[in-house]
């Protein structure tokens, strides 16, 4: 195992480490004393395990292909953007816009995620322990976003295929947002990726409740006018 | 851009705040070169209003000063005053009219612009970097419960002196806020307030988030939580702000949770910032930081 203090060094230089490390055969990367640094593990592609040992900023963790990045704190914005696959766990909570526009792997926050969590995800999965915020899901092409606790105001607007699930309460729906009886498959498939990623949780695939695409803003009909009023 | 902080020690009447803010200023330096400053509330004084006074670049500025001084003194009272840089500090007795003693000094030079006045409230604003925030002002030293502070980007108006951040709002005392965004409304509110004969100090569209609560918490029967909601509704844009008075933080996030703004309470202090970075840097200890949600308002008050 490989052990990074961030110290007063520049993020560069610590992602170089990080780079190093791996490079030199390494698969498990703790890096200490992360200080909410901007652009920590951005663009790794090799299957290794990096633990940050407390809070990132902006962007960890985007445009990731394989690794597992933990990270023991908060995370800023903009957190596993665009991955392509691995995992990325965070053990509070995460600022605006996780998750956006992913296309493979998995996002566990277990604490809150605030504002535009998973808006334009083209594939993978996303599961939040706690609350998410504002627009969450917005656009979402492919994939799964799961929430555990409430979702807050427009929920899932203008969805193409992202299946959403919701364990507490709604705020308010997104434009085209329709609430449907998840099936049997998918109450399946919760219960696996529940006993997972949070396997102390005493929630089921039957307490969430289902969000997809009313699909009335796919194709413009202009009977349909009023939707497109009043959509964003 | 720019960055916001602020810092409230919750049982406390004597901490570090100067030093707190002013670290995590530093470490949001990169997001405002522009300008740094800051709001700091002291331990509560004898009644008096501590008065601060822009006196202008250059010239002999101790001169100037005893000219506001004597001014006071025939109006009631100033028992003391201090110069550094470009600031005057006047201590002044009594109850008294803000207004008529902010117009009193600003009439006697036009370079004269009354920065702050509280019975705590104390604003140190100037261009450039917290560094040289501290190296003018050893803002540091500055002992009390809590404060404001900003680092500034401007994207639409002059960078100077009046046009930094915190804004005092005129007129009510230890009423100060710090604003990151954009108000996009600001041209229609200011002519409203404009035609009511408010005057604004500044082109900055942050000026109106103060000059707006001011006039909300005169009311009287409004409390700051109340302010904060109906700024949701009356001011438009993208806004994370930070407000404090005399006993009190507040904070507000624009409807469509456009600016960033993180925060964290344990049992004895609440710090809330632009980004986590500024807390990590000034604080250590073991706490949890989220990000404030769309719309959300808090308010801490001892």
């Amino acid at each position: 195992m490989a052990e990074i203090t961030c110290g007063n060094r520049m993020t560069r230089e610590i992602n170089a480490e990080i780079r190093r490390a791996i490079a030199a055969g390494e698969r498990e990367i703790v890096v200490n004393d992360p200080g909410a640094r901007h652009n920590l593990g951005v663009a790794v592609l090799e299957p290794v395990r990096i633990r940050f040992a407390g809070s990132v900023g902006y962007y960890c963790a985007g445009l990731i292909d394989g690794p597992r990045i933990e990270i023991d704190e908060s995370a800023g914005w903009g957190l596993a953007e665009s991955m392509m696959s691995g995992e990325v766990v965070v053990h509070g909570s995460a600022g605006n816009g996780a998750a956006a526009a992913m296309r493979g792997g998995t996002v566990v926050i277990h604490g809150d995620a605030a504002a535009r969590l998973g808006v334009s995800m083209k594939g993978g999965t996303v599961l939040v322990a706690g609350n998410c915020g504002y627009m969450a899901g917005f656009m979402g092409q492919k994939g799964r976003l799961v929430v555990c606790g409430d979702a807050g105001d427009a929920f899932a607007d203008s969805l193409y295929e992202t299946m959403c699930f919701v364990g507490g309460g709604i705020q308010g729906l997104g434009t085209d947002a329709v609430v449907e009886e998840p099936s049997q498959e998918d109450t399946a498939w919760l219960d696996a990726t529940l006993a997972e990623y949070l396997p102390g949780t005493a929630q089921r695939g039957r307490d969430f409740k289902k969000v997809v695409a009313g699909r009335k803003l796919w194709n413009f009909d202009k009977r349909e006018w009023k939707v497109w009023q009043e959509a964003l | 851009m720019c960055g916001i902080v602020g810092f409230f020690a919750k049982d406390s009447e004597q901490v570090e705040v100067g030093r707190t803010i002013l670290g995590m200023l530093r470490a949001l330096g990169c997001r405002g070169p522009d300008s740094a400053g800051v709001a700091l509330f002291g331990t509560p004084d004898d009644g008096r209003f501590v008065v601060r006074v822009k006196l202008g670049d250059g010239g002999d500025l101790e001169s100037r000063a005893r000219q506001i001084a004597g001014r006071l003194e025939k109006l009631q009272g100033c028992s003391h005053f201090s110069t550094t840089a470009s600031y005057a500090r006047f201590l002044v007795s009594g109850e008294t009219d803000l207004n008529g003693l902010t117009s009193a000094i600003e009439s006697l030079d036009k370079d004269f612009e009354v920065v702050s006045i509280g019975h705590r409230l104390e604003i140190v604003k100037q261009t450039g970097s917290p560094d040289n925030l501290e190296k003018t002002y050893c803002v540091s030293h500055f002992k009390g419960t809590h404060g404001l502070g900003h680092t500034r980007l401007s994207t639409e108006s002059r960078v100077d002196l009046s046009h930094s951040q915190p804004f005092w709002s005129h007129g009510f005392p230890d009423l100060a806020i710090v604003h990151n965004g954009h108000i996009t409304n600001y041209h229609q509110l200011r002519r409203r307030y404009e035609q009511r004969g408010v005057r604004f100090y500044t082109e900055n569209d942050s000026e109106v988030v103060a000059i707006y609560l001011a006039e909300q918490l005169s009311k009287g029967s409004t409390s700051l939580e109340d302010a904060l909601e109906r700024m949701l509704r009356d001011l438009d844009g993208s806004y994370s702000c930070l407000v404090a008075t005399e006993r009190q933080l507040g904070l507000v996030k624009d409807p469509f949770a456009l600016k960033p703004l993180v925060m964290t309470e344990t049992d004895a202090f609440v710090a809330v910032a632009t980004e986590e970075i500024a807390i990590r840097a000034a604080l250590p200890g073991s706490y949890s930081v989220r990000e404030a949600q769309v719309k959300e308002v808090r308010v801490w008050q001892r």
